[in-house]
């Protein structure tokens, strides 16, 4: 029951994306700026740091395969870049404790790796031509502070959630 | 032990890299159309994306529309002046249109560039990761819509299809920065209030957007013959790429420079239609004018 809850939260995440983009009203922020909500990223993240690392590398690829199809229309590069920084991000927790404030820095990290490694992809393959320093201000400070406050808003509940599942998945063996 | 497992892990990071290398090429090579699992995924989707996000968007709507009652009372009074003149507008259309009509009959002219058909459709999603401006709606190939027809709101040419799945298509804005978003255009000339001449109108390819300022970019080789480009000109789809029917609305020009090497001019223009609050779109099918038909 516990697996399907979480496989249902992600999906409505990546659901959610979208719809928050359609209904964002563009007047409540600069309009030079690009705002990208990474609500999927954040909680396959927080899901492999609390829940289950393995699963949560699957669902990294799963989803990010989805994301391309879906949203991109470029295959390969969410595929890739999701389980990849999944990995490093949980490689990076080993040297620290579980704190909420470190996972939330961590996942911030992973979102600015994220932005960078896609920046580069899409720069190679000429789909944009914005220089680094306008993709800097224009794109990756705004995405991180609406991230910010994304995950200010979930990172307790998913915490107690994704630790509660850990320990039923525990139990169970 | 362990330089065997650091090994392993090299293996995977390599053998991954090539997969990403080798589906990005594939999803970049000219694609007539998209693979069936593509299809598939899409589809479904946009099935449960559909049951989603309507309502949430009749939610918002809700909030907006009580926002909205407020104003109402100035905004009928002007809705009523322009309805007036709207009436006068319809009886000249028709004139004009009958008169066209049998002009292009002198002229045993079949079918015009200009000829098309619209179909409404709604928008399901867009791309969250903004770098390729996507957005999907609920309509496919089961009714209709084709690869690289243009699509329109009220306000003028947001973009073109990009992809069809049976029951949704992906549209491209024309806020993406693909450089193979071409679209032929023309700055259409203003009558001279001196000599009340009309002067020849100015053809150019739309081939950038600048992200900074949210303006398309128009290359024009500016030959020495007098053609000069003002802000606030119109500029309109030409339908000479043979993607896009003649007469869609673009946007107006913004400001005029001389590009890097000095040989062409760049015409900034702003996009007449909103890119970013769309909802409502028509996907425009263009009368199609086939070889038969051009032979006889």
């Amino acid at each position: 029951m516990s697996k399907f809850l979480i496989g249902c939260l992600i999906s409505l995440m990546f659901i959610l994306e979208s719809i928050f983009l359609e209904l964002l009203p563009a007047n409540v922020y600069d309009k030079n700026w690009i705002v990208v909500p990474y609500f999927l990223f954040i909680t396959i993240l927080f899901f492999s740091i609390y829940g289950s690392r393995n699963v949560g590398i699957i669902y990294g690829f799963v989803f990010g395969l989805l994301f391309d199809i879906v949203y991109t229309e470029i295959l390969g590069i969410y595929f890739f870049a999701f389980p990849f920084i999944i990995y490093i991000c949980n490689k990076i927790m080993k040297a620290f404790h579980q704190n909420v404030f470190v996972v939330s820095v961590v996942s911030l990290l992973g979102i600015t790796a994220l932005e960078i490694i896609v920046y580069e992809i899409i720069k190679v393959i000429h789909l944009t031509t914005m220089d680094f320093s306008s993709f800097l201000y224009l794109r990756l400070i705004p995405t991180l502070l609406l991230n910010l406050i994304f995950i200010v808003i979930v990172a307790y509940p998913y915490k107690r959630y994704f630790e509660k599942y850990a320990q039923t998945m525990r139990d169970n063996f | 032990m362990p330089q065997f497992f650091m090994n392993k892990r090299l293996i995977v990071l390599l053998v991954s890299i090539i997969i990403l290398v080798a589906l990005i090429g594939f999803s970049l090579s000219d694609r007539k159309k998209l693979s069936w699992p593509e299809q598939f995924v899409k589809d479904t989707t946009g099935l449960v994306q559909t049951l989603i996000s309507r309502p949430a968007h009749y939610v918002v709507g809700f909030v907006d529309n009580v926002r909205d009652l407020k104003n109402t009372y100035e905004e009928n009074k002007e809705l009523k002046a322009k309805l007036e003149e709207n009436a006068q507008l319809k009886y000249q259309v028709q004139v004009l249109e009958k008169d066209n009509k049998e002009l292009q009959k002198t002229l045993d002219e079949k079918a015009s560039l200009s000829e098309f058909n619209l179909m409404k459709a709604t928008i399901i999603r867009r791309n969250p990761s903004q770098w390729n401006e996507l957005v999907t709606i609920n309509r496919g190939e089961n009714d209709g819509v084709k690869k690289n027809m243009a699509v329109i709101t009220y306000a003028g040419l947001i973009g073109k299809i990009k992809s069809v799945a049976p029951n949704t298509a992906t549209i491209q804005l024309l806020s993406s920065e693909d450089p193979t978003n071409r679209i032929s255009a023309y700055i259409e000339a203003k009558k001279d209030e001196k000599d009340n001449k009309k002067k020849t109108d100015v053809f150019g390819i739309i081939a950038d957007y600048d992200k900074e300022s949210k303006q398309l970019i128009m290359t024009w080789e500016e030959v020495p013959n007098g053609l000069k480009v003002k802000k606030g000109q119109l500029v309109i789809t030409s339908g000479k790429g043979g993607v896009f029917p003649k007469g869609l609305a673009i946007g107006t020009v913004q400001k005029v420079e001389p590009d890097e090497n000095g040989l062409q001019k760049k015409v900034y223009i702003e996009p007449a239609a909103d890119l970013y609050d769309i909802e409502h779109v028509m996907v425009v099918e263009r009368e199609a004018i086939t070889l038969d038909e051009e032979q006889q």
